[in-house]
Order: structure tokens, then sequence, then C-alpha cells
């Protein structure tokens, strides 16, 4: 019987003395932990879902050693934590070791991330702590260093928590090769994973297990979290502005929230909105000063680090942040949480409410700040998908050769390593599941000969072979591979100092290369004038200019989910019967009254398109309802189908309502044609021709490139490694495009492109949809409230059927 | 591969001398029976292969085949090369340029030094290239970076930058193409390497364009 075991009695008496009961699921995960098993436990945050695989392996311990478990040191690495986020370590950390020194056992808790000292390294390579919390990326170095099977030696159970945010990502992918070669050391190995609830816990199970598993379970919390949702309406919705990403407009009816709290968490999408959002509040309300606090990935480590103490100890009132705050931490006095801007998913927004009321049984208070009136529509459509249990699906990343070619090297510069006995690891992991023996040798080939088209004049270097050993010699090389390991892609980076010293934070070279000395800046909530750049770093001085220009960051907009998609079209449906009972949707009553008298509101079963004429050219707006992604797609094929009926260049733009197709040229798009140019006919063909699938895997590439190797990041600090080894990854892709069009990586950019971005199932249910449906076609005299954000969106694409001559001397002609 | 006909070209008549810009991004100086150009960056893609980066092999292959074409088809007596001949320092696809070499002993090789041509002035002698840290002929004046302000000679040839434009046009439309630039004082040449970037200039009035299309040249103001 497990329920007596020595341990056991342990650690539920301690709870006991404690006025704790465990919860059921926390009982099971320890019984089946106890048995030797692997699995996923799934629970919300705030209901100690730590406890369940921690405790778990504490008993573990009491049981093997019942006499002495309170002196026994040293006793080498045993279990290893895996955290997404730096942030979460710390927390962990310090939960951990209450709970070993309450139960008074010698165990040492340790951290690896990138920002672990180097004297810390140093002290772990001496002595491994028992229990080591580490980033993928550091596991990954641990991988990278010599003799590292010693380090793993007592390892008998990996936990990776926050599993949901990894699959899905290449991070995701570098926790299974963790995993493959761990358990290729340690057969015995006991895996984990903690996740919160997902469209497809099953599979993310066979993704941390491997497709081959046969041992392991999910054990579900069956524990709700109660959310609060409460949308910020605006006092003046015919005022309130039709476009926008900011909200600022809405910030005095964000204070009452942040007021009656005791802690908020402010959520925006990106870092240069929090930066506005800090600033903004600070000049509404200078009482905050002091108690306002800036959170982002470009804020100094120990900046962040001190908000997040602070956050702790309930000294800070508010917090603006971004996705940086997004993971699990525990910061009890949190009370509220407001999301400025839509969250783009259900699960996202799940995750940010569960960041209040952190103790079981307290309620997540969240308020969503729309910042636009349409906005007000998705806050709707998130209530009744949370009522529904609508969560998303965390799609794992397969066949990432890139990864694969990263990992290898990392092996390679440690130990070296033998062929088939990794061959066999790497197949055993979901991703590289249906890896071929051919893309095998491939990836050897590209490490030891730098590929085909191989002369006697070629002198690539990078991996030695002997046999099927495989191994490098070059330390220069294995250096800036270990300075290069991870799959998080940025721009270069930048360190931003004052002149008279002090950090500041880092920022992107692309950002300060377009500023000239003297301009002034915004980070980390200071204004700063930009002096010079010496030596990789940013020399700054305060600055007291009025106006100042904040970083827009790089990174992808984050599409709607497919699951919000739909919601958000039954809510527009909702809307539009005006039976509704959604205060979002009642409030936005004037918009729609507005829409309906300059063109039309579309009902269920009936696809609305507006022509519009202004001072830019020729407008066609579509309205699916179907979200970013499918938007993308179809814009790219309505624009190829009528640029066959002319040779016609189209700007297309969107957004999750709808799309733009802006011309030069009436667009012959009329009543009759209409249902011919959205048929399912020829749609594959067609797709793939009208598709620019070369751009769109172009954009795919510069991350694989850098994965890959093929690319040196800048580093803080850090002087670029060789000049001449410069070069930007879209001249790669053109290069081996034109040269060695059978490259993997090039495959795997455009597999990206297709597969992960282009939604074809998505796209031809919207086209059969719309095959039954009515098209409307208004001509407004005006912009409607329903095509305005998406004309004002300034990135674009373009599809054209003219001849490049002809659009050349088209533009020499207008510009005169 | 196009043929003297179809060739695309245009003749330029500036500064009292017929300059062709071709297609193939060089210029052939009709008065000197010269081919100019610049920025080659040879065995770049042998220097990245050399550490470790497996970025095609081939590159040089192609644009030493393009320049053989050009020299077959124009039957120049000299090749002017306004920088950047060479990417780093020695590798094995500068013994295929010697190779390559021996086809056109005949021909003279100025190369005008860019910053990338840091080789020993051994190697190239080796070569047969005549090296010089600026070159003047009837006036006109080869320097690889561009220069500013009137520098009393009757014209200036340029490289360094890759120069591309961008073209910006109603509806939102956006184009950008390598281009041969003429400024004022100072012609800008575009990278003859296809392993090469571009970047952005921005024209004044009065400055002539030519934007390279694929196979054509098109004046662009």
């Amino acid at each position: 019987m497990q329920q007596h075991s020595r341990g056991w009695k342990v650690v539920t008496g301690w709870l006991a003395d404690k006025g704790l009961q465990p919860f059921t699921f926390q009982e099971d995960a320890w019984q089946a932990y106890l048995q030797g098993r692997s699995g996923i436990v799934n629970a919300p945050t705030g209901f100690g879902k730590t406890f369940s695989l921690f405790l778990g392996a504490v008993i573990a311990w009491i049981d093997a050693h019942p006499k002495d478990y309170h002196k026994k040191s040293r006793n080498g690495l045993q279990l290893m934590w895996i955290t997404p986020l730096r942030a979460l370590a710390k927390d962990l950390g310090r939960a951990m070791e209450e709970v070993l020194r309450e139960l008074d056992i010698a165990w040492e808790v340790g951290i690896r991330s990138g920002d672990t000292p180097l004297a810390t390294r140093a002290k772990q390579k001496q002595q491994m702590p028992e229990v080591l919390i580490i980033t993928p990326e550091s596991l990954h170095l641990l991988l990278a260093q010599k003799e590292y099977p010693a380090v793993f030696k007592h390892l008998h159970t990996v936990v990776t928590d926050e599993w949901h945010e990894l699959l899905g990502s290449k991070r995701g992918v570098m926790v299974e090769l963790a995993l493959s070669r761990l358990r290729g050391l340690r057969p015995e190995l006991k895996v984990w994973g903690i996740s919160a609830t997902i469209g497809n816990l099953e599979e993310a199970l066979e993704v941390l297990l491997g497709p081959y598993h046969q041992n392991g379970l999910i054990i579900r919390a069956n524990l709700k979290k109660n959310i609060a949702l409460q949308s910020v309406i605006p006092n003046e919705i015919e005022n309130y502005p039709w476009a926008g990403h900011l909200g600022i407009r809405m910030l005095p009816q964000a204070l009452p929230i942040i007021e009656d709290s005791q802690t908020t968490l402010i959520f925006t999408n990106t870092r240069s909105q929090s930066e506005i959002w800090y600033q903004s509040l600070l000049k509404y309300d200078p009482m905050l000063a002091g108690a306002l606090a800036l959170h982002h990935g470009s804020i100094d480590m120990e900046l962040r680090i001190w908000v997040e103490e602070a956050l702790h100890n309930g000294i800070l009132k508010a917090v603006v942040c971004t996705a940086s705050l997004d993971l699990g931490v525990d910061f009890r006095p949190v009370d509220a949480v407001i999301q400025v801007g839509s969250p783009k998913g259900v699960a996202r927004f799940l995750q940010r409410a569960g960041r209040s009321g952190h103790q079981p049984g307290a309620v997540s208070r969240i308020f969503f700040l729309p910042t636009h009136a349409l906005e007000l529509v998705e806050a709707a459509a998130l209530k009744a998908a949370m009522e529904q249990d609508l969560i998303e699906s965390r799609m794992p990343v397969l066949l990432a050769y890139d990864v694969l070619l990263q990992y290898l090297m990392t092996l390679a510069v440690s130990d070296g390593f033998y062929a088939p006995e990794i061959y066999e690891e790497v197949r055993k992991t979901f991703c590289y599941q249906d890896l071929t023996p051919d893309e095998w040798q491939w990836i050897l080939a590209f490490l030891t000969t730098g590929g085909e088209a191989l002369g006697s004049y070629d002198e690539f270097r990078k991996l030695e072979r002997q046999g099927d050993h495989y191994y490098c010699k070059s330390r220069m090389l294995a250096m800036r591979h270990r300075l290069h390991i991870g799959t998080i892609v940025s721009d270069a980076m930048l360190k931003v100092k004052f002149m008279s010293g002090g950090y500041v934070g880092v920022i992107e070279e692309s950002f300060i290369s377009r500023l000239s000395p003297g301009d002034s800046f915004t980070l980390a909530g200071r204004n700063l004038e930009f002096v010079l750049i010496k030596d990789m770093t940013v020399l700054v001085r305060k600055s007291n200019a009025k106006r100042t220009i904040v970083p827009s960051y790089m990174g992808g907009r984050i599409p709607l989910s497919s699951n919000l998609g739909r919601m958000l079209r039954e809510k527009f449906n909702e809307a539009l019967s005006r039976r509704t009972k959604d205060p979002e949707l009642i409030a936005l009553q004037p918009l729609f009254s507005r829409q309906e008298e300059l063109s039309h509101i579309p009902k269920a079963n009936e696809l609305l398109i507006e022509k519009i004429t202004t001072k830019d050219g020729y407008h066609l707006f579509v309205y699916p309802f179907e979200g970013r992604l499918v938007h993308e797609v179809m814009a790219a094929l309505l624009a190829y189908r009528i640029s066959r009926i002319q040779p016609i260049t189209f700007s297309i733009a969107m957004n999750d309502y709808g799309f733009e197709l802006l011309s030069d040229q009436p667009i012959p798009l009329t009543a009759e044609n209409a249902k011919q140019l959205f048929s399912t006919d020829n749609l594959l063909t067609e797709l793939q021709t009208s598709v620019n699938a070369t751009e769109m895997a172009r954009r795919k590439f510069r991350d694989i490139a850098v994965i890959a190797g093929l690319i040196f990041q800048g580093y803080p600090g850090k002087h670029k490694a060789n000049r001449h080894l410069q070069s930007s990854a879209s001249l790669l892709f053109n290069v081996f495009k034109d040269y060695d069009p059978q490259n993997l990586l090039l495959k795997q950019a455009f597999n990206e492109a297709f597969f992960y971005q282009m939604e074809e199932a998505r796209l031809r249910e919207t086209l059969e949809r719309i095959a039954e449906s009515r098209i409307v076609i208004t001509e407004p005299d005006k912009l409607t409230p329903f095509c305005f954000p998406i004309k004002v969106d300034s990135l674009r694409d373009t599809m054209t059927s003219e001849k490049l001559e002809d659009r050349i001397k088209k533009l020499i002609a207008v510009n005169g | 591969m196009q043929n003297k006909d179809t060739a695309a070209r245009e003749i330029f008549r500036f500064k009292q001398q017929h300059w062709h810009l071709l297609a193939e991004k060089a210029i052939y100086w009709e008065e000197e029976k010269a081919l100019i150009l610049s920025d080659l960056h040879l065995g770049k893609s042998a220097h990245f292969r050399k550490a470790g980066i497996a970025v095609p092999a081939g590159i040089m292959q192609e644009d030493l085949f393009r320049l053989q074409q050009l020299i077959t088809r124009y039957l120049p007596e000299r090749l002017i090369i306004v920088g950047d001949m060479f990417h780093s320092r020695h590798n094995n696809e500068v013994q295929y340029f010697k190779v390559w070499r021996g086809q056109f002993v005949h021909i003279r090789i100025d190369l005008v030094l860019g910053n990338h041509d840091i080789m020993n002035e051994e190697i190239y002698s080796q070569l047969e290239i005549i090296t010089h840290e600026t070159l003047t002929i009837r006036d006109i004046h080869f320097i690889h970076e561009p220069c500013e302000d009137n520098n009393g000679y009757l014209y200036t040839f340029s490289g360094h930058l890759h120069p591309a434009v961008v073209m910006a046009g109603p509806a939102k439309q956006r184009l950008r193409l390598p281009c041969f630039y003429f400024g004022r004082h100072c012609g800008i040449l575009p990278a003859f390497g296809d392993f090469t970037g571009l970047a952005s200039l921005d024209p004044a009035p009065g400055e002539s364009v030519f934007v390279i299309a694929g196979k054509s040249i098109i004046r662009t103001q």
C-alpha cells in the first residue's frame, strides 16, 4: 500500500500540520509517480501543480532512504525541472527550498538559465544540486559540455513545466531532443509534463514521451478556475476610434480598476505599447510614481528581477507588462488583470486571467480594454468561448531540420556523437518520427562536407568524422556554437548604457540605426537621448524632450486563433441580428447603425463586399470574419483570380475581420463574376500559384538560418566575430534558391509557410460557406466602420499580373 | 542565355563618352574598350564555407561565367574593377580564379582596391592584376568609395554601396531594384557578384538612375 509508505506519511503529515490537505489530483500524481510512470498533470495555475510532482519526488526520496533522508547530501542531480521562462525559475526554487527546509531534507535546489552567474555555474560543475531548474537553452548548453553524461548519472526524473507553452514551438523541439538524449543515457527516466488545458492534451503527452511510449497517463485536476471577465466599454462609443492599437484613450477608465485593486497587471501585446502605457499612466496619475513598474523582454535583467520581487512583496500598485509575465509566476498580491487589446486566443486570455487570484478558489478578475471599437466584439466572443471551453490546440512542430542541425552540432562540440545511436534516439521523438534515412544523411553531410556541389577546391570545415563518430575539432567553432544555442531569434540587440555608467536595457540594432545623435527615444520607461554607439553599446543621457520615439519592436503579429475566429463570427451575427444580450454588443449599436447607413450589415448567410474609391486608389473590402491567416491567403487567391481578367497590381492588407485589395485601376469585380471568383474550383493549384509562397518562405527562412547556424547574431557586449562573415537571411535565401534548390532548410521554409501559415482546410470551408451565401456588393462614398481598421494597416503584400517592365514604367510616369 | 541581338543594354552618352549599361551589372566603356565592374566579392562563399557555414558552392563559378560571356561579347582590352574584387583572405576559390584568368591572359585587369581587397600584393601579381589606390583615365576617376563633393575630375566612378532604388507608386505599390546611379559628381556601379546584398539610395532630382529589371535596363530618372 503506497499510502502508508514512510515518505507519504511524512509529507501528508507535514501538510496537515499546515492545515492543508492534498487535492485528489496531487495524490493521484504521487501515486503514479511512485509506480514509476510518466505523464502529464493538467491543472489550472494556483492549485499546487508544482507540488503534485515535486512532492512525489520527495516522497520517493524518503521511501528510498527512510533512515538518513535528513542528512544525505551531495547526492548528485536527481530531478531536473525544465521551465520556459527565467522569471519562473526563482519562484519555483523558492517554493521548493521552503518545502525542503521544513521537511529538513539536505537537498540543494539550483537554477540554471542565461542569467546564472559564472561562479554559480562553476560550483554546479563541481557538485550538481539535487534539483536543477533549467531553461531548454541551458539544458542544451549542458549537453554541449565535455563529459556531459556524468552530470546525469543519478538523474531519475525530468519535469517539463508549462509544457503547453513549449509545445508548438521550436523550444519544444529542443526539449524533445534533450529528452531523447537523456532517455538514451538513463533508460528508466521518468518524464512528466505540467500543462494548462489545451485542445490536444493527448497529443501533448505523445510529444513529451515520444510516439512509442507505453506507460504515459494524463492526470486531470478537474478544478475550474473561476474567471470574471468584464469589458471596459468606452463612455462615448460614438466618438471612440474605429482603428488603432494603443488604447490610450481608454486610460482614464483603467485608473479606477487600478485604484480599487491591490495590485494590477496590465498586459499589452507589444513592448512599444507597454512603454507608451507606462509613460501615459504616470502622466495621467503622477501619484502612481514609485508604485508603477514596467516589465518586458528588453528591460535590464536586474530591474526585471526587482519588479518580480516587488510584485511578490506587494509593494507595487500596478505593472505594465507583455508576454514576459504570461506564465505561471505566483504573484499573490495580484488581484486584477487588465488586457489591453485583443489577446487573439482563448488560451492566452485564460493564462493571463490566471495571473490574478492565484490562490485556490479565488476568483480571477480580468478586464478587457478595447483599443478600437470593433474589438469589443472580441470580448463577447472570448466570454462565450470560455463558457464553452473552446480552448485552442497547440500544433507540434514537425521535421524542424534547423533545430536538428543545431542539436547535432551541440553534441559534436561536447564529446562528439555516434550517428547510428543518435539517429535511433532522434527517430523516437515526435518531431522527427518521419525523418528519412536520406534526410539524415543530408543533415550529416551538411555538417561535414557542407552539402553538395563539391569540388577539389572546397574547404568546408565544421565537423570531422571517424567512422560513425562525428565531432568538432575547431575550438573557435565550438565557442561560437555555444553562444548560439537556442531557437528564439531576435534582431541584433545592443546594450543601452548611460554616459555616466548604469545599464538601462537592450534595444534592436535596426531601431537605433535609424536614429541620429541627439534624437530622443524611450526605453524601460525612461526618456533617453541617443549620443553614440561604441563597442556595440548605445550610450545615452537623460532627455528632457517632450516628444520621444518609442521603438517599434519587430516580432510577428499574433493571428486570431480559429476557435476565437469562429466565435467572433457568431457574435457578429448575433450583434447584427440586434437580438443580443451582451453588453459589449449592445454598446456597439451606434457603430453598427453607422455601418448600416453607409453600407450594409451582412447577415449570417451573406458576404459583404465594399468598393470604395479614395485618393489612394480603388479599394475592395471583403469581410469573411475568418481571422487574419485565412484572410491573407484568401486575399492572395482573389487577387490572383482578378488579375487573370486583366493585368493589374494589388497591394493587400488584412485583419481578423476582413481583407482589402487596393489597386491604381478600377477592380473588375462585379455582381456577375463574384461567385466565380470565390469558387473552390482548382483551389489547390491556384493557391500555389497565387500565394506568394516564395515571399512567405523567405520570411520563415530568417529564423531557420539563424537556428541552423548560418547567421551570426550580434551579442550585446561582444564584437561582431568577423565582418566578412556577415550576410542577411534574405541574401542567403536567394543564393540557396538559385544554387542549391534541394536544400532541406529551404524545403523547411516552404513547409513552414504552407502548412503552418496557409490553412487550406479552413479556407476551403470558408469558400464553401461563401458559395452558399448571398454576396452583397455596396459602393459607399465614405470609409465605413468595418473597413477603416483594415485600410490604415500599413503592413502590406503585393500581387501582380503586370510585367515588371510595365510596372516600372508606370511608376516612373506617376513620379514624373 | 541571351545573345548579342537581344542583349539588354542602354547606351548612355555622358561626359562625351559612350557608356553601355549592361543588365549583367557591368558597364562597357566604348572609347576605352573597357569593361567596368565593381564588388565581385569573389571567394565569398568559400570564405563562409571555410568557417563552417554551408552556403552553396558554385556562386563564384556562375559570376565568372557571366563575366566570361561579357568578355566574349564585347572583346574588351581591359577590365576596370572598382574595388572589392575578392571578398576576404586567400582561399581555394582564388586558385579557381587563377585558372579562369588563364583563358584571358591578353586582357589587362586594373583593380582599384576596395575595403575587402586585403590579400598580399604578391597574390595579385600572380593573378596578373594591377592594383591601384585610385585610377584615372581620360580624366575619369575610379575610386572604391563614392565621393560626396566635386574632386576636380571630369567624373568619378565608384562601387562599395551595392546601390538599389525603391520605387513607390499609387495604391501603395513598392519595388526595390539594383541600379546604376549617376550622381552629380560620382556614379555608383551595381555589385557584380551574385552573393551580395543591396543598399537603397535616395536619388536627388537631376541625377540619372537606371534600374536593372531582370534582363533589361530601364531609366527611371
